[in-house]
């Protein structure tokens, strides 16, 4: 259901389609990245959520209402959508410094992780999206190359993602 | 009441001050460990405002500049920091946070001189944060609806959107009352601050006009608006007015926006005594138990008894004083306060409400053991969050103003 008052997010979230369609997935990541950092400037230093020692959780899933809503409303999840989500995940696994990117569950999930691993960069802190949980299938995605650097297991962040979607090792430097 | 016992929990109602402010300054909201190990804005203010009233000035000034440095870039002090001073917030927008940071700093500065007093007030460190001072007044001001004149807040004192959404009272005056103490820092530093003078003037007329209720002699809770920039604001999608009782109806005197005495003012307060003095355990819920947000049971709260009875205080009423007063200190635990208070039974029910419900969330579970753990579980008392930094800053205060004018 669109209505002018709520447009705009459904609005953003069909740009994205058209983006990939007409500029391709690595143009998209791009400048869905940039947005991020750039909302993360402007916001400035710090880590919303929830935390425990130096865990940071989310326990609602961010932007989910909306992204459910547009794909129940697409009737199923745009192809570009599970594009976006391949290459990153597939860049996650294959990269060498793979634990930069997200376990990523959703295409909005690419703005959120750099709006969130920019504000703990300008709070000196290195964010490691060790696990995810998607709002849609309540599967589980682990980044392995985050979860060594963190010294986490699965085991460990599926105890957080029974309550939250999005979980994170707060890696102070000083620390490592 | 029992002025021995008041004395001691003054005595130590400052030490918790003292032992609950991190080495960088931040007042944790409660103990490290406790429900609350974070420094939120409100609360830290107002542990500011107890260490003025202590004379603890070492104290409220690592206080200010820990929160001042924690200003986010647009100009907002966000709804709570870590120690280190990085937003940790999980809410939405509470502007109230501003008008406090700014109206403890200025309660800072006339301590330590004011304007009259030339040779003694720190100036320098008005001075030196004079930047991040202009940027939460024009934060404030990017948030003031300019069809009505009232600031627009998400959230307010108790974190409720469905009742705070919109123009909400304590935001309001708390936001008033701070761009008021920057126009009086600015002025006595000879900054032009006419622009903000005119527009404090324009908040305060409007909190004193559409927030104040002739029929029901009562300021009113909130205008529920949904977008700040709605004009008109009849169109806007939550537009229509609570008017339910709410202990921060008493905000204007409380920000001294209005004098105690003005009778607006003190119709409020009867309203307040009448409708929110718990008949049963005594002292003062926050708002009506029908709202059913009473995390850990409906019941009195020791920092809104302690700000009523600094109004009793204020109006030459001692029998009232003291009995709030009074009451705050027949409730300390070993000389500690709890965030509030209610009984097994309330508890209960509340507890079922939010199981059949299923809003219970995890992080309420460790604040349940506490409660059933606590030794007055067994007088058949809920002792929700001991202790709690805020009430304790408020019976600084509150006991001060007794003790000076009564003692």
């Amino acid at each position: 259901m669109v209505r002018v008052e709520n447009m705009i997010s459904k609005a953003f979230l069909l740009g994205i389609i058209e983006m990939v369609d007409k500029d391709g997935l690595e143009e998209t990541t791009d400048w869905l990245q940039k947005i991020g950092i750039k909302l993360a400037e402007i916001e400035g230093p710090g880590f919303e959520g929830a935390r425990e020692d130096d865990i940071n959780y989310i326990p609602l899933c961010p932007f989910s209402n909306i992204l459910l809503d547009f794909i129940q409303m697409c009737g199923e999840r745009p192809s570009q959508f599970t594009e976006l989500v391949n290459l990153s995940n597939r860049k996650m696994e294959e990269a060498e410094d793979g634990w930069k990117y997200p376990a990523l569950t959703t295409v909005t999930g690419i703005l959120y992780h750099s709006y969130t691993t920019k504000r703990a960069e300008l709070a000196g802190v290195e964010l490691l999206n060790v696990g995810s949980k998607c709002p849609r299938t309540h599967n589980n995605v682990y980044n392995e190359k985050a979860l060594e650097r963190a010294g986490m297991n699965k085991e460990e962040v599926d105890k957080y993602l029974e309550r939250s979607y999005y979980v994170c090792k707060m890696q102070y430097p000083d620390k490592e | 009441m029992n002025l021995i016992e008041a004395e001691i929990l003054y005595e130590n109602s400052v030490k918790i001050l003292k032992n609950n402010q991190h080495e960088k300054g931040g007042f944790y909201a409660s103990p490290p460990g406790t429900r609350y190990p974070f420094i939120y804005p409100r609360d830290h203010s107002v542990a500011i405002l107890g260490c003025i009233a202590a004379d603890m000035m070492d104290e409220a000034k690592k206080g200010l500049e820990f929160v001042l440095n924690s200003q986010k870039p647009l100009g907002e002090f966000s709804q709570r920091y870590d120690i280190d001073g990085n937003d940790a917030s999980y809410k939405d927008l509470q502007i109230d946070g501003n008008g406090l940071v700014l109206y403890s700093m200025g309660k800072y500065f006339e301590a330590t001189g004011g304007m009259f007093f030339e040779k003694l007030a720190d100036k320098s460190f008005v001075e030196k944060h004079w930047e991040t001072i202009s940027k939460a007044v024009e934060f404030i001001l990017m948030n003031k609806n300019e069809e009505v004149d009232l600031v627009h807040t998400i959230n307010s004192i108790h974190e409720y959107p469905a009742y705070e959404h919109g123009f909400e009272i304590y935001a309001n005056c708390a936001c008033c009352a701070g761009v008021q103490a920057a126009v009086k820092m600015g002025a006595a530093l000879g900054k032009d601050v006419t622009t903000w003078e005119m527009e404090a003037e324009k908040i305060k007329e409007a909190i004193l006009t559409r927030m104040y209720s002739p029929r029901r002699r009562s300021f009113i809770k909130c205008i529920r608006v949904k977008e700040k920039s709605s004009n008109p604001i009849g169109y806007d999608a939550f537009a229509s007015s609570v008017i339910d009782v709410d202990v921060v109806e008493y905000a204007p005197a409380y920000f001294g926006i209005i004098e105690q005495q003005d009778i607006k003012n003190r119709y409020t307060v009867r309203r307040i005594h009448d409708k929110l003095w718990d008949s049963e355990i005594g002292g003062l819920n926050r708002y009506p138990e029908m709202w059913d947000r009473n995390n850990g049971g409906y019941g009195p709260w020791c920092h809104f008894t302690c700000q009523l009875a600094s109004h009793y205080t204020a109006i030459d009423d001692q029998d009232m004083a003291e009995m709030y007063l009074g009451w705050v200190v027949d409730m300390a635990h070993n000389y500690l306060l709890p965030e509030h208070i209610s009984t097994i039974e309330r508890f209960e029910i509340w507890f079922e409400d939010y199981t059949n419900a299923k809003i219970l969330r995890d992080s309420k579970l460790t604040m349940i053991e506490n409660v059933r753990n606590h030794p007055k579980w067994k007088d058949g008392m809920a002792y929700v969050t001991i202790p709690l930094i805020w009430p304790h800053a408020e019976y600084i205060r509150a006991y001060k103003n007794y003790i000076e004018k009564f003692g």
